[in-house]
């Protein structure tokens, strides 16, 4: 089994967080949306899987590069 | 297959062949070379997770293509009656092989030897003015360097009796390879000094993540010089070289996805600049039209979208292959094809700080458009830049100067080249996704929307004294944008003219390869290199 570990793309703040741990995700889905330059982005799922690990919660600052959450497959 | 190891151990026992056997000679010889530093030697090279040279070529070409050239080159040793008894063969091998059935010059150190480092013969194999560069150079064919080497040592130092002036043995010929035919390399191992120096001055290059690592000086120096203790690995291992620094431009899980790499690479170059880059038959319909692409970009305008999926559901099934896709995110450079033939993308992110160009991204965009322009690749922008990036931290990496760099490597393209507004295209960084020394080309979707700035905070910065005049300013501020909003509209600046085409997104895919198709011709007139120009900003 592999974990794939999901890294924002940006500095910014978490807005929401979409899906939960346990959560199936196909590769593409949107786990959370970050909002950063007033722009709202998504954190889609590089892989397919299950969501075992989200490491924020909405309002929270993130840092470019920072693991936000988990996948395993 | 490994080739067995035969021992070219220093036993004192005589060569295995009959004094005048010149042939049995040559056989010895040849074997002393493919046995390299020995058999310890290779096996340390094993257990560090790594390919001997030889078996590194092996990997890399069409299959028995390679044709070696300097195998003797090396140190004889020989018994009181002068017959030879063993060769300890040079730490570098070259020669010439093909790759898709097309011919490459190519050449590695051979790190089992001495470290791979370099060999004071008569004549270079390879390295800075080395057989293997002029071999490229005069035969314009491309050069793949598979490098594993730190360059000089001072041992030579005792033997030469005098300490060699930087630049005897200089990067003129690796200068001049970059104006002719590709250059490729691969860091395999640890490299500075010459090697690593040879990796910068290539069109492409890759490194192994997790056991390649690249600096201009190692840890030992490092701690010499500044007391820091730093392992390779942290000091050039890929997170630095290419994540970070972007010093080389991909990373590879395995030596043989470098090499995966480097093929991939060259399948999308002509063999030099007098040559046109392969077109190739393909089976993808060149009327596709993908009905996602009409969704794909969200009309509120503050909603990032996936620019790698748009692009993929664009060109070639399949044909994609990214630069540098860890360094520099807002900007994605891709070689792809559309309808078999190569084209160069350059697309903003917007998922990276709203598609702002920052420098790490203009660097980028500027390397890949100058590749492309070298080698005759026609470039399709997709934009969607809000402008330079802002604030302290951009400044202080000199945003506006590599910024301006962009505009200025843009203004002078003179490839075939389509610009298509996707969504956002403002201000200086907008410039630098446009050739006006081509036919000037843009084509928009409906989404586009374009001007020196954005209508929200131009708004603000523009009506400054009337906004805050307002009894109500942040009312005023949203009555004064709505005024100005419909002009922004893309449809009216088609009707002037002043974009040349606003498309359906469906038909995204037969236009842009049907422009594509048209400046085949153009570009058959213009081959050869291009002339130098200027001095960059």
């Amino acid at each position: 089994m592999a974990t794939t570990e999901v890294a924002s793309e940006v500095t910014g703040s978490v807005w929401k967080v979409e899906l939960e741990e346990g959560d199936h995700v196909d590769e593409g889905s949107v786990i959370m949306i970050l909002e950063s330059m007033k722009m709202e982005i998504p954190v889609e799922a590089p892989v397919a899987g299950k969501l075992v690990d989200v490491r924020v919660s909405p309002g929270e600052s993130v840092e470019e590069d920072q693991v936000v959450c988990v996948i395993q497959s | 297959m490994r080739d067995p190891i035969v021992s070219n151990a220093d036993d004192g026992t005589q060569a295995p062949f009959a004094d005048g056997d010149r042939l049995g000679e040559l056989a010895f010889r040849r074997e002393q070379a493919k046995a390299m530093g020995g058999s310890q030697a290779v096996e340390r090279q094993h257990k560090a997770n790594r390919l001997t040279i030889r078996e590194r070529i092996e990997a890399l070409v069409d299959q028995g293509s390679f044709r070696e050239i300097g195998t003797l080159a090396g140190t004889g040793r020989y018994d009181e009656n002068n017959r030879l008894v063993s060769v300890i063969p040079a730490p570098y091998v070259a020669g010439h092989a093909r790759i898709d059935n097309r011919p490459i010059a190519l050449g590695g150190e051979d790190f089992t030897v001495r470290g791979g480092t370099s060999f004071g013969s008569q004549r270079r194999k390879g390295g800075q003015g080395g057989f293997v560069e002029d071999l490229a150079f005069h035969y314009r064919i491309p050069l793949v360097n598979l490098i594993d080497g730190a360059g000089g040592s001072v041992t030579s130092l005792k033997r030469r009796g005098h300490s060699v002036f930087p630049g005897v043995d200089g990067f003129e010929r690796s200068v001049e390879l970059l104006g002719r035919v590709p250059v490729a390399s691969a860091v395999l191992g640890t490299a500075a000094g010459g090697p690593a120096g040879r990796a910068i001055l290539s069109h492409f290059s890759v490194m192994v993540r997790g056991s390649s690592q690249i600096f201009a000086a190692g840890p030992p120096v490092v701690e010499r010089s500044l007391g820091q203790r730093i392992d390779k690995e942290q000091l050039g291992g890929a997170g630095v070289a290419v994540d970070t620094a972007g010093t080389i431009h991909n990373a590879a899980d395995s030596e043989e996805d470098a090499f995966a790499q480097i093929r991939r690479f060259l399948s999308f170059m002509p063999s030099n600049v007098w040559e046109l880059p392969p077109v190739v038959s393909s089976d993808d319909p060149l009327d596709r039209c993908e009905e996602r692409l009409a969704s794909i970009v969200p009309e509120k305008r503050t909603q990032a979208y996936n620019m790698q999926r748009l692009v993929r559901m664009v060109v070639d099934k399949d044909s994609e292959f990214e630069i540098r896709p860890t360094f520099g995110k807002a900007v994605i450079t891709m070689l792809a094809r559309l309808n078999g033939r190569p084209v160069g993308v350059v697309a903003n992110n917007p998922m990276v700080y709203g598609g702002a160009m920052d420098a790490d991204a203009a660097r980028k965009q500027i390397h890949f458009m100058e590749l492309c322009d070298t080698f005759h690749i026609p470039l399709v922008f997709f934009v969607d830049v809000p402008g330079f990036m802002v604030g302290r931290k951009a400044e202080v990496e000199g945003v506006l100067r590599e910024g301006m760099r962009a505009v200025y490597a843009a203004g002078n393209l003179s490839v075939p080249t389509v610009t298509l507004v996707i969504r956002k295209c403002y201000g200086m960084a907008g410039m630098a996704t446009c050739n006006k020394n081509d036919i000037d080309l843009k084509l928009a979707w409906p989404s586009a929307e374009w001007g020196s700035l954005p209508v929200e905070g131009g708004v603000a910065a523009a009506f400054r004294r009337e906004i805050s005049a307002a009894e109500d300013p942040a009312a005023k501020e949203r009555e004064l944008e709505a005024e100005l909003r419909p002009y922004a509209s893309p449809f009216r600046t088609a009707e002037a003219f002043a974009v040349e085409e606003i498309i359906d997104p469906r038909e995204t895919r037969p236009v842009l390869s049907e422009f594509i198709e048209l400046a085949e011709g153009r570009l058959r007139t213009t081959l050869g290199p291009r002339p130098r120009v200027g001095v960059q900003p």
